[in-house]
């Protein structure tokens, strides 16, 4: 049994104006009676407005309570169907749902449920807020789910870290004939290499040098492509690696479109080995090695001093088979990205740049990585695109209307100290990167 | 002698739950479903639709053989439990063979009661519990002309509903002063009372048999009052009793139905059981009662189950509520809890003669809900029981929620426990 | 400029070698050729460039058929070998001085992986002061980390020796890449007649290639390459001293196999060449003189002229210099009551030459003492003239009477 794809309300965006009550009713009884919705949204006291949904229950009480085997799970779905034919009408479901997801529809005089329109639901198009979503993560868990996991269990990494998940997922998508460099960082360092002699994945893996990952990776792909033999090669960097010392190998690397898939969890500094700054920190962070204090002068140290390096522009300016960006909050978005990235290195070098929070680095509570993510692309701080060589640029998930960054920098303690100046330094950035990359995206798609 | 880790003995609802939920724990521990129906597993409560002709007989199966192979489970039908002999973990089955069971669920059911009425054994009478039940009285009312039902439950109005879109003269004879007495009240029972009045039903409440003999069209039913009826259908519908003569040797303890624990255990090591022979605790009262409704069936066979199968997600039976609905006649009606009004709390009713919506409701002094009933006033059920169930106050919503149980029910669902 | 061929009489020559003139760099690239690796790395540096452009020319010309990768720098570059060698390649490339530098990370971290890579180092003085010319100065920098180092005294040595170094760095007991020095300048530019082996009969010597047996990346075998090893307590320390002891015990098994492949060369290719210790002229000899590379051509002639006039001279020739040859050598100096040591680089710690630096070692274990000096020349491309060693001769002779300085000899200082 997998997981289900799902019809996702978000209250906040709701304004009770019923149109998905309409087109559920146009739909499935060719009327315009909301009553006979399926999906029904009622307004509560408090302002705001509730939803009443079949949730196909995964143990559904209104099938085990139905007498007359008319209600049944479908598997393969995970839609409740009714069986007209064998309802008997004796509304024994409305009382074994504790949801109202089924009810007695007084026109047709049966009860009636949603069916998700066989997979297309008719309410949520026609939500004009986006309160309604049809959530499909379900079908990459589905897929990913029925691969074999090919990292052991149980790697150590921090409470809440979102690169275990990073790494499962991305290793199952790759598949058993790969051969993964994981140069030192949190990756490694949460067993993947394994520790004397012992090994934390099923393939082949290695610890590169922290300077030379693409040039290994090449060396191994070439091989194989010599002797006729297709096996992937892989990279999971960190950003401190990738940007700084090992730059020069993976700008020869992409130079030379070596076939490789190179990612960068990007956590924003040399967080394994006690967070220190990189080139990809940004600006105003609190790093061990940029920190907080009075300073000398009248200066007090506030903070890195410089804005981040942007590696995945300096790698569409290689000219890459393909270049993303992709962040963990937006999985669906990821692994198109991951689908893409491994078709390009089959063909010449990939890289797949992943914004990935750190929370014992950035200081955070562990529950809110996903939520931290989320908000770097929300404000903008993060853009996510794709590049190749045919479309040029393009945004994958625009932000038309970007939370201000203070939404952003709020959620963790490395940015605590800032001073006012330092907080519009940075809008100021987002707002500059923003424009510089949908200048590159105009440029190229031209 | 054959063994088996799990025995369950009955195939409607609660022991199809106590399967599901078994497996659920254990995957491999061997099984075995033991019935003495000879059909696949369906439901007494779709029997009425079998005798309308409503439901096909061979579309009502709940289960069929694939699925207790697929949960690798013994499917035995066509055998009933003879005797229990729980000091050495045995079944003795009517054909005399024995199964030594680790653990055993008796979610047996029940069967009709045959009032003791003078003269009943010597006419032809039908009773609806089984599918050949059903079968033998759908071919019955196709011929009859003028039919009586002993009963005024929600079986005997099912199949006097059926007889009377027959065609046949219905006449209904209740001992109670209303009909379906214990599941709606006087209002609800004369709106139900009109429906089949108006479809040229006769209702005699308040009414005993105290006599039949054989006629020359089947049988003559003397009344108490002594007018004579004629019949030449005779549908005995006076209520059930618990299957459970296989309590032989005295050690399980039994009542009404077999006593149970909130975990649906019996007295007895070993031993389970559940749905309508099972006696377990009612919500609203300490005192174990006989709540014999699909629902709780089910419910009662996951828990015995579960606990049968060691899972320690068990949570303990809450109590019996009672829900029933009711459709008659293109109406319906709904009742969830209690109709007692408890000490200090209010019963609200709401009739509006010309549509023939009613609801009432019941609220405790604290302002929880206790009970609602609706004819023709549809709400959700299972939201109206969650509202019981979990004992929430409903003290600022109580006027909003009879105005309107259906929408403010799915809002206080929405916050509460969506 | 002084460029010595061996004239070795022809032996067993299993068929008749081509016999062309070419400098010390081509010989090695086709040498490399011969040997025919799968994949070949290059960065340019001089004076090793024109040897990774004949490489490259080789290639393009269909006449050597290997993956051939420009890297971005020396570093990519034994860090691209790496990666093939582990995917089972046989694997090459050259480099000196600064671009050997450059690659010390992936150089140091190679022989722990005991990846059988060969390396040409065109020898080369610096870094700084700049210089381009020749000089040992490079290769002895990085002595001990576990590479085999063998010096190359004449261009066909050169060639022979390319190709033998393969077999060495892949035989079972080693598995350690495997330097090949040539002097630059000298030998890297000196033209000379060679001869050139047939390929079938290399590929004879050669065998079956069998290059990452022991150590893969490779899905069919997957396996965790270079995990963290170490830390205290558990079982890591001692896993880290199996590693290094296995490196120490190849590398200490090199020295029987470089024997064993060079007696191989000689009895298929009718070429022979001291494997790890050359003794020239020892015969009768009171005392010797210590050379490494091609200076040892100049060196000869001023032995023989010594010997002409009545000196009782001889010649110790280092080939082998990581590992060390200690029994060889031994050996070697038991038979002289006195040694001067001829280095082209300097050994910064001890004031002397790296080479007189490690013979003193050996003396120790002789167990008696043997007067010795240390003499430094040829640094940055400079000559050592017959002149100079009649100059190390007599100074050598010296020790057997007089207290031996303290203070090397510079060879060149006021040339």
């Amino acid at each position: 049994m997998g997981a289900y794809n799902t019809i996702s309300f978000d209250a906040n965006k709701c304004d009770g104006c019923g149109d998905c009550m309409t087109a559920c009713a146009t739909a499935k009884t060719g009327t315009d009676d909301k009553a006979r919705s399926r999906i029904q949204i009622v307004g509560s006291a408090d302002d705001g407005f509730e939803l009443a949904l079949c949730r196909q229950c995964g143990d559904p009480k209104c099938v085990t309570v139905c007498p007359a085997g008319a209600l049944t799970k479908d598997y393969a779905s995970g839609v409740i169907d009714w069986n007209g034919d064998k309802c008997v009408d004796c509304l024994l479901c409305t009382v074994g749902c504790a949801y109202a997801g089924i009810a007695l529809d007084e026109g047709s005089g049966h009860v009636a449920k949603c069916d998700t329109c066989d997979g297309a639901p008719a309410c949520v198009p026609a939500c004009p807020h986006d309160a309604l979503t049809y959530v499909t993560t379900s079908r990459i868990y589905n897929e990913v789910g029925d691969w074999e996991d090919l990292f052991a269990p149980g790697l150590a990494g921090c409470q809440g870290c979102n690169t275990e998940l990073l790494m499962r997922h991305t290793l199952r998508r790759v598949g058993p004939e790969t051969v993964l460099a994981t140069p030192p960082g949190c990756v490694p360092g949460m067993g993947s290499v394994g520790f004397n002699g012992t090994t934390g994945t099923k393939i082949p893996v290695f610890h590169p040098l922290l300077t030379n990952t693409a040039a290994m990776l090449a060396g191994i792909k070439r091989q194989y492509k010599r002797v006729g033999r297709e096996v992937n090669a892989l990279a999971i960097a960190g950003d401190g690696g990738a940007s700084d010392v090992g730059f020069q190998s993976l700008s020869g690397a992409a130079e030379r479109n070596e076939q490789i898939l190179f990612m960068v969890v990007d956590n924003e500094g040399y967080m394994n080995t006690g967070m220190q700054r990189s080139s990809c920190t940004p600006y105003g962070a609190w790093t061990s090695t940029t920190p907080i204090g009075v300073g000398s002068g009248g200066l007090p140290s506030q903070g890195k001093t410089q804005d981040a390096k942007n590696l995945p522009l300096i790698m569409v300016n290689h000219r890459c088979e393909y270049v993303a960006t992709a962040s963990t909050a937006y999985m669906e978005d990821l692994y198109d990205k991951l689908d893409k990235a491994i078709q390009a290195s089959k063909r010449g070098f990939a890289y797949l740049h992943v914004y990935s929070p750190c929370t014992t680095g950035w200081r955070f509570p562990t529950d809110q990585n996903m939520e931290v993510a989320r908000k770097a692309v929300e404000t903008n701080f993060v853009m996510l695109w794709e590049y190749n060589r045919t479309d040029g640029l393009r945004f994958t998930r625009p932000v038309d209307d970007p939370l201000p960054v203070t939404e952003y920098l709020r959620a963790m303690g490395r940015f605590r100290h800032l001073s006012p100046d330092q907080i519009s330094h940075i809008q100021a950035k987002v707002v500059e990167n923003l424009a510089f990359v949908k200048q590159m995206a105009q440029r190229q798609s031209a | 002698m054959e063994q088996t880790k799990y025995l369950v003995v009955g195939s409607s609802h609660a022991a199809l739950e106590a399967v599901t939920a078994i497996r659920m724990h254990d995957p491999e521990g061997s099984l075995t479903l033991l019935t003495r129906d000879p059909h696949l597993p369906y439901s007494p409560t779709v029997l009425p639709y079998v005798v309308s002709g409503r439901s096909a007989p061979d579309g009502i199966f709940l289960r069929d053989e694939k699925f207790f192979a697929r949960l690798g489970v013994q499917f035995k039908r066509g055998t009933a439990l003879k005797a229990l002999h729980p000091t050495r973990n045995a079944a003795e089955l009517a054909d005399g063979s024995e199964i030594a069971y680790e653990k055993i669920l008796l979610a047996t059911g029940a069967s009709p009661a045959i009032p003791p009425i003078p003269g009943l054994d010597q006419v032809a009478y039908h009773v609806l519990r089984t599918l050949d039940d059903a079968t033998k009285l759908n071919a019955a009312i196709r011929s009859s002309k003028q039919a009586v039902v002993l009963g005024a439950g929600l079986v005997g109005m099912h199949a006097a509903e059926n007889l009377v879109k027959a065609g046949a003269k219905v006449t209904i004879v209740e001992m109670a002063k209303q009909l379906t007495d214990g599941y709606f009240d006087a209002i609800a029972a004369g709106l139900i009372e009109k429906a089949f009045t108006d479809n040229g039903a006769t209702i005699l409440t308040g009414s005993r048999v105290v006599k039949l003999a054989p006629s020359a069209v089947g049988a003559t039913l003397t009344l108490e009052n002594g007018t004579t009826l004629e019949a030449d259908l005779l549908l005995v519908a006076t209520g059930v009793r618990p299957n459970m003569d296989y309590l032989t040797d005295g050690q399980v303890e039994h009542d009404r139905g077999i006593l149970v624990s909130d975990s649906m255990q019996t007295s007895v090591a070993n031993v389970w059981s559940a749905g309508d022979c099972a006696q377990a605790k009612g919500f609203f009262t300490a005192d174990k009662v006989m709540n014999a409704i699909l629902p709780d069936a089910t419910e009662q066979g996951r828990i015995a189950g579960m606990a049968m199968a060691g899972d320690p997600g068990l949570k303990q039976y809450p109590g019996g509520v009672p829900l029933n609905t009711y459709h008659f006649f293109g109406r319906h009606a709904i009742s969830v809890g209690s109709s007692k009004v408890p000490e200090g709390g209010e019963m609200v009713t709401r009739f509006d003669e010309a549509s023939g919506r009613y609801l009432k409701a019941i609220f405790s002094a604290d302002n929880r809900l206790t009970g609602i009933y609706g004819v023709n006033e549809f709400f959700d059920g299972g939201v109206m029981c969650q509202l019981i169930l979990r004992r929430v106050d409903l003290s600022a919503v109580r006027e909003r929620l009879l105005a309107n149980p259906l929408a403010v029910g799915r809002e206080l669902m929405s916050k509460l426990w969506r | 400029m002084t460029t010595a061929i061996l004239e070795t009489p022809s032996q067993t020559k299993p068929a008749k070698q081509k016999v062309i003139l070419c400098e010390g760099n081509e010989a090695a690239a086709l040498g490399v050729a011969l040997a025919r690796p799968d994949m070949v790395a290059v960065y340019p540096i001089t004076p090793q460039s024109s040897l990774v452009e004949h490489v490259a020319k080789l290639i393009a010309d269909g006449r050597m058929d290997a993956d051939i990768v420009d890297a971005e720098g020396e570093h990519s570059v034994l860090s691209v070998l790496q990666g093939g060698a582990l995917a089972g390649a046989r694997t090459y490339t050259a480099t000196c001085g600064p671009g050997l530098a450059f690659m010390f990370e992936p150089y140091f971290r190679t022989s722990g992986m005991r990846l059988p890579i060969v390396m040409s180092i065109v020898t080369r003085d610096g870094i700084t002061p700049q210089s381009v010319w020749g000089g040992h100065q490079d290769a002895m920098t990085v002595r001990e980390v576990g590479w085999v180092q063998v010096y190359c005294e004449t261009v066909q040595e050169v060639l022979d020796t390319t190709i033998m170094a393969f077999k060495i760095a892949e035989h079972h007991d080693v598995m350690l890449p495997v330097n090949i020095c040539l002097d630059g300048n000298y030998l890297s530019y000196g033209t000379s007649r060679v001869e050139l082996p047939n390929q079938e009969d290399v590929d004879a010597f050669m065998g079956a290639k069998d290059v990452n047996w022991h150590v893969a990346l490779d899905p069919l075998r997957p396996m965790a390459v270079d995990p963290l090893t170490g830390g205290s307590g558990g079982k890591g320390p001692a896993t880290f001293v199996r590693y290094r002891k296995g490196q120490c015990r190849g590398m200490q098994n090199s020295l029987r196999v470089i024997e064993e492949v060079h007696a191989e060369w000689a009895q298929r290719f009718g070429r022979s060449f001291a494997p790890l210790v050359e003794e020239y002229r020892m015969d009768g000899a009171d005392y010797a003189i210590m050379t490494l590379g091609s200076m040892t051509g100049a060196a000869k002639d001023a032995i023989d002229e010594a010997r002409e006039a009545g000196k009782k001279v001889g010649l110790i020739k280092i080939k082998t210099f990581s590992p060390f040859p200690v029994e060889a050598l031994m050996k070697a100096l038991d038979k002289v009551q006195a040694v001067g040591v001829v280095d082209r680089s300097v050994g910064f710690r001890w004031n002397c030459g790296p080479m007189y630096q490690e013979t003193m070692g050996v003396l120790y274990r002789l167990g008696r003492h043997v007067p010795s000096m240390s003499f430094i020349g040829g640094l940055a491309g400079a000559d050592i003239t017959v002149g100079h060693f009649h100059r190390v001769i007599e100074a050598t002779e010296k020790l057997l009477s007089s207290p031996a300085p303290i203070e090397p000899v510079w060879l060149n200082e006021k040339d």
